[in-house]
């Protein structure tokens, strides 16, 4: 049967149903690769082998870092994991906005009805995602577990995943659309996000100048993705702090989606 | 009412403004300068339903930019474009499910999936019924042979197959209104052949076409009205007919005699043609304005005078014009 769609504009079932059929033909292109998968999965899988055991060696020094112990310390590493590996799967092909602006490839997709940026974020799956997002649970369960949260908090870890995911996601396609004005084939401003994030968000915010703090916060808002959820969840932030944790995901996505929808209305394709 | 008017549609795009060189990409990393460039100047263009129109011009003449410009991919600079009375840009979504499009030189099949696979999924995204996808599918297998190549993944398949592809992609969702840019490029005779009739076809079941191609054949078997642009400005727009009549004003006919042809000598007998040698000694080609004599004329005096073995009319093709057009020696 036919996608719920109307002429003049699109539903939420519908967009739904592009990007999950669009995702799905994305996987089953993979099957073409298969030494690419395992090879990617495990990789994924290996750098954070090396995190967890860092971790690991770290926390046989010292019994703490800034008031933080070793399985929330895990969990805060496993959450940032999770969220950026589902970002390879959901939506790995964002990174290509500046190859497709260069190349003029988002031309094909501005002439379908669906948004370009479902389109343009569907077009690959980065495989490490899978390794990354298993290994990233496997972290963030073994912290939990480890750190006596008990069975009452699992909605709130679920939460912070979804929210994590989510802020993780937004904030990418944001920082890849500033290539629709800065021309390049790569996307600068994400991966310095990301290596932000490797290294400042893997460590309790408390060790950091309060300017630092305010921009996780309030400006990029990283510290949604791992450092407030299991903050809020292990006592070291106070409880009401959660209800950021969804107005930092819907703000991001409206601010992702905003900056994408400007920088189509400045592509000017290529070949001219 | 047009299905497509276009008013003072103007596109300027900013380029870099560096000298080659090293030393000039590193001033213009830190002293950036940009030039203007005028891409689609001021052009006002109206298409009525059913219409096919060819749309012409050399390579820079800002072809390709109008055809973005129309189907709402670019912004103007100036002016408006309306396609079924909607904004393309603006009301993009609505837009998209009433057009096609086909950029020769790019394919919008996903590279590692089966073309089969492709065409599933631009059926859901403009939400085509299960019958109708199954009727037009059945159709363009009949008419480009898709059959045996949709299971096949869209990297492995042959320029032609591709193209095939990506026409029925452009016109899975039974577009009032389809744009072809370069559709029959880099395509073999017999391709390009199927291709047409296949537009033809398209044409006489009521789709409005606009095409743009550098195989004037793709025009005068496609089309019917052409639009010949040069510097992002129309050059000329009417019926190809008329372009032709308009601008072929000289014909010219091959004559074969029995012997060899004395070109001097005809010179002398008929001082209101111009003749010129053939490849063979006994060939000799006379040429002639229509506006001054009619075929019958021409050809009643010459057989009558020098009883050639045989002998072929011909006319300056479509080509020629346009090629006269592009240079500036033919105007509006």
């Amino acid at each position: 049967m036919a996608d719920t769609l109307t002429p003049d504009r699109l539903t939420a079932r519908h967009v739904g149903a592009v990007y999950r059929r669009a995702l799905l033909a994305q996987i089953r292109a993979i099957t073409e690769y298969p030494g690419d998968f395992w090879v990617m999965a495990s990789a994924g899988v290996m750098w954070n082998v090396l995190q967890f055991a860092f971790l690991t060696v770290l926390f046989a020094a010292v019994p703490e870092v800034a008031g933080w112990r070793y399985h929330e310390m895990l969990m805060l590493s496993g959450l940032l994991t999770v969220a950026a590996g589902s970002t390879a799967i959901l939506c790995d092909g964002i990174w290509s906005t500046g190859q497709m602006v260069l190349k003029g490839e988002i031309d094909y997709r501005m002439t379908r009805p669906a948004p370009v940026v479902v389109q343009v974020a569907t077009t690959h799956i980065g495989m490490q995602g899978f390794g990354e997002v298993g290994f990233g649970l496997v972290m963030v369960a073994y912290g939990w577990i480890g750190a006596g949260l008990g069975p009452a908090s699992l909605p709130l870890v679920l939460l912070g995943i979804v929210c994590a995911v989510v802020i993780e996601c937004a904030l990418i396609t944001l920082f890849c659309a500033v290539n629709f004005w800065i021309k390049g084939p790569m996307s600068n401003f994400a991966f310095v996000m990301l290596d932000l994030q490797h290294h400042a968000m893997t460590m309790p915010l408390g060790l950091f100048p309060i300017g630092v703090k305010v921009v996780t916060m309030f400006v990029v808002p990283v510290a949604f993705v791992n450092f407030v959820p299991v903050a809020a969840l292990s006592g070291h932030l106070a409880p009401w702090w959660v209800i950021g944790m969804p107005v930092a995901a819907a703000a991001s996505v409206l601010a992702a989606l905003g900056v994408y929808r400007l920088g189509l209305r400045s592509y000017d394709s290529s070949g001219h | 009412m047009p299905i497509l008017e276009a008013r003072s549609l103007t596109k300027t795009f900013r380029r870099p403004d560096k000298t080659s060189g090293f030393k000039g990409a590193v001033k213009h990393l830190v002293q950036r300068k940009y030039k203007n460039y005028t891409a689609v100047d001021g052009i006002d263009l109206s298409i009525e339903p059913g219409e096919s129109v060819a749309y012409v011009g050399p390579n820079g003449a800002g072809k390709s930019t109008t055809v973005k410009l129309l189907t709402g991919i670019l912004r103007p600079s100036e002016g408006t474009v309306r396609v079924m009375g909607r904004d393309p840009h603006t009301e993009r979504i609505a837009n998209a499910h009433d057009i096609g499009v086909l950029f020769g030189q790019r394919t919008q099949l996903w590279w590692d999936l089966p073309v089969e696979e492709s065409l599933k999924l631009l059926k859901h995204m403009y939400g085509v019924s299960d019958a109708d996808y199954k009727a037009r599918i059945a159709r363009f297998d009949e008419l480009l042979d898709l059959g045996e190549f949709m299971p096949a993944l869209a990297r492995t398949l042959s320029l032609g197959q591709r193209m095939r592809a990506d026409l029925a992609c452009a016109l899975i969702h039974a577009p009032k209104m389809v744009y072809l840019d370069e559709p029959t490029i880099g395509l073999d005779i017999s391709v390009k052949d199927r291709l047409r009739a296949f537009l033809r076809e398209l044409v006489d079941g009521g789709t409005t076409l606009l095409l743009t191609s550098h195989d004037l054949a793709d025009i005068e078997e496609v089309c019917e009205r052409i639009v010949v642009i040069d510097k992002g400005a129309v050059a000329y727009d009417g019926p190809i007919q008329q372009l032709k009549a308009h601008y072929i004003t000289t014909k010219a006919v091959n004559l074969f005699l029995e012997g060899p042809a004395d070109v001097d000598e005809l010179k002398l007998k008929f001082p209101q043609y111009e003749w010129a040698a053939g490849e063979a000694p006994s060939e000799v080609t006379v040429t002639y304005e229509s506006r001054h004599f009619t075929a019958a004329e021409v050809l009643g005096g010459l057989t009558a005078e020098l009883a050639p073995r045989d002998l072929s009319l011909s006319e300056p093709s479509i080509e020629d014009v346009i090629r006269r057009l592009y240079a500036g020696e033919l105007t509006k």
